[in-house]
């Protein structure tokens, strides 16, 4: 265990370091700033001020968190391998899983600390312009953003233990993010069209990408009416039930979270260092 | 305190290393010495746990396959090639090796001060001269005061100085206790550093015995020239009678007799016995890298 926290303290350490933090910090901060304001310009706040900023930061973060912890995660043992010094670790009294979990775990708080700063230093600024009034639907998704983080790097981490040097990591990092963020939908699309488009098939696709499960968990939290997702939400709403569905989503994402790690785990342990 | 037993690692159809086995206790020195590609590395590596293979290795009866974090308590590893966080400084490498190794924060400054680098304790390791990172990777593998030594190549790129540093540190170490597995390419030294030898030749062992041993395995090691009072040509015959004399000329005054060194004295002995008197005599040792070479040639292999 003492091995886990020394790993994970330098990874904070190197995350720190490294800037990243402040610069998504900031980035989400000014975004937030530019939808408020154009929102206020707009005449477009009253009661839901935070719940508008929510709703045009779901697609910001859809977009930003996943990439920005798959592109960690595929470097955290990549990286290592590239510089020799997975070796130098690999050799003291530490075993291949509590190094993974090591940078799992010091990645993990790295990224929730930056979503935590980004949303903060955002809804204070929002605070500014618009009444305080839908909080808690801000910090849900504040929540699901760090859950999206969790499950991204989950799955980084076992892109960076199958490749053999960080740009292959960084590579298959992007590409997959390509595919999760921006082909998936589209892929959806076809395949309720083609094959079918039952609403056990819906949800299927829908908990076969973490990005998904977390855009309509949003969705279910800001919207009163699921009518609004399509199928999906008259599938969801009439056959599953809100709360079934809920617990089944963020199952889902649990899944996302744990199943790559201990996939990644088990590889780690089976590899030459 | 090691014992490896038929050790072998293969990548794909090619054999890294064949069966090999040794045998460590404590306050003993193993040379482990063959050319680039022989397997000594490979061998360190299995030790230490980096590589998977077949076989059984145990660090003080602990299993490194089964208990690679406990084994890995037990030995203090210095890698071929040291690579640390080049972004981290000397200090902070210190804290964050010994955090790994379980050992106080205080443990970690006082083996910055006793590598000689306190003065180089806030500079990152990226900026350190290659010299001063193989001090602080030996530091590094010291911090816990580790049972088993493991060196890979420590003199490789030092400079005779440091060679010589190296080689009383080897010897304090011993002197406290430590078994020492250390991978060379200075031969030479073998004999005075080391206790027994290991020679690989592309993953098999060519020879495994006492380092002494080593300048005379394989062919006749030891010249003996001697100046026998005008009873040159009674004592050719005799020394040639002797199965384990290899060679026996005459050069000038001289009578040069090669044989193994164990023999040295029952040539003198026959001799002596044979009333022919001995006005002088030089011996020369057979150098150890000629011993290597001489068994990496029977084995089919070069240095």
């Amino acid at each position: 265990m003492n091995g886990v926290v020394t790993i994970a303290r330098k990874e904070l350490r190197d995350a720190v370091k490294s800037r990243w933090l402040v610069a998504f910090a900031v980035t989400f901060a000014l975004v937030a700033l530019v939808l408020s304001k154009v929102q206020g310009d707009a005449g477009d706040i009253g009661d839901q001020g935070f719940n508008r900023t929510t709703a045009g930061l779901i697609n910001l973060c859809l977009l930003l968190v996943p990439l920005l912890a798959l592109v960690l995660g595929a470097g955290a043992i990549s990286g290592e391998r590239e510089r020799g010094t997975l070796a130098t670790l690999l050799a003291q009294p530490i075993s291949s899983a509590e190094l993974l979990l090591g940078k799992y775990l010091g990645l993990t708080v790295a990224v929730w600390g930056a979503i935590a700063l980004g949303f903060g230093a955002a809804g204070f600024l929002v605070a500014l312009f618009q009444p305080l009034t839908d909080v808690q639907h801000y910090l849900l998704f504040v929540l699901l953003s760090s859950a999206l983080a969790s499950a991204m790097l989950s799955i980084g981490l076992l892109i960076s233990v199958l490749s053999d040097t960080r740009v292959k990591a960084l590579a298959g990092a992007v590409l997959l993010w390509f595919f999760l963020v921006l082909l998936y939908d589209l892929g959806a699309i076809g395949l309720a069209l083609t094959v079918s488009s039952s609403g056990r098939t819906l949800v299927a696709v829908v908990l076969g990408n973490p990005v998904e499960s977390v855009r309509i968990l949003a969705v279910m939290s800001l919207e009163p009416d699921l009518e609004i997702l399509g199928p999906l939400g008259s599938y969801l709403s009439e056959q599953v039930g809100r709360g079934t569905s809920t617990i089944l989503l963020a199952a889902g994402l649990g899944a996302w979270v744990v199943a790559p790690l201990v996939a990644a785990v088990e590889v780690f342990r089976r590899q030459d260092a | 305190m090691l014992r490896a037993e038929s050790v072998s690692k293969r990548y794909g159809k090619v054999t890294a290393l064949d069966g090999a086995s040794i045998e460590i206790e404590a306050g003993r020195v193993t040379a482990v010495i063959g050319a680039n590609g022989a397997g000594k590395t490979t061998l360190i590596k299995c030790i230490v746990g980096l590589l998977k293979f077949e076989g059984r290795i145990a660090i003080n009866g602990v299993d490194i396959s089964r208990h690679g974090k406990a084994a890995r308590r037990l030995v203090g590893y210095l890698p071929q090639n040291p690579a640390f966080h080049a972004d981290l400084s000397v200090a902070e490498t210190a804290l964050f090796y010994g955090g790994l190794k379980g050992v106080p924060a205080s443990r970690a400054r006082e083996m910055v001060e006793t590598a000689g680098l306190e003065a180089h304790a806030d500079k990152t390791v990226g900026a350190l001269s290659g010299g001063m990172r193989q001090r602080l990777a030996l530091g590094v593998a010291l911090l816990a005061d580790p049972p088993l030594l493991i060196l890979d190549e420590p003199a490789a790129g030092l400079d005779i100085s440091a060679r010589l540093e190296l080689r009383r540190l080897v010897g304090e170490q011993r002197q406290a206790g430590k078994a020492i597995l250390l991978s060379t390419h200075w031969l030479e030294d073998v004999p005075y550093v080391a206790d027994e030898a290991l020679v690989l030749d592309h993953g098999k062992t060519v020879f495994q015995g006492p380092a002494t041993q080593l300048a005379t395995s394989g062919a006749p090691g030891s010249r003996l020239y001697l100046r026998l009072n005008g009873h040159s040509p009674d004592a050719i015959p005799l020394l040639q009678g002797m199965t384990s004399t290899g060679s026996v000329d005459r050069s000038g005054d001289w009578v040069v007799v090669t044989c193994p060194a164990a023999d040295k004295a029952r040539v003198v002995e026959a001799l002596v016995d044979a009333g022919i008197g001995i006005l002088d005599f030089r011996v020369e040792e057979a150098p150890v890298d000629a011993a290597v070479l001489r068994l990496q040639a029977t084995h089919g292999g070069e240095l």
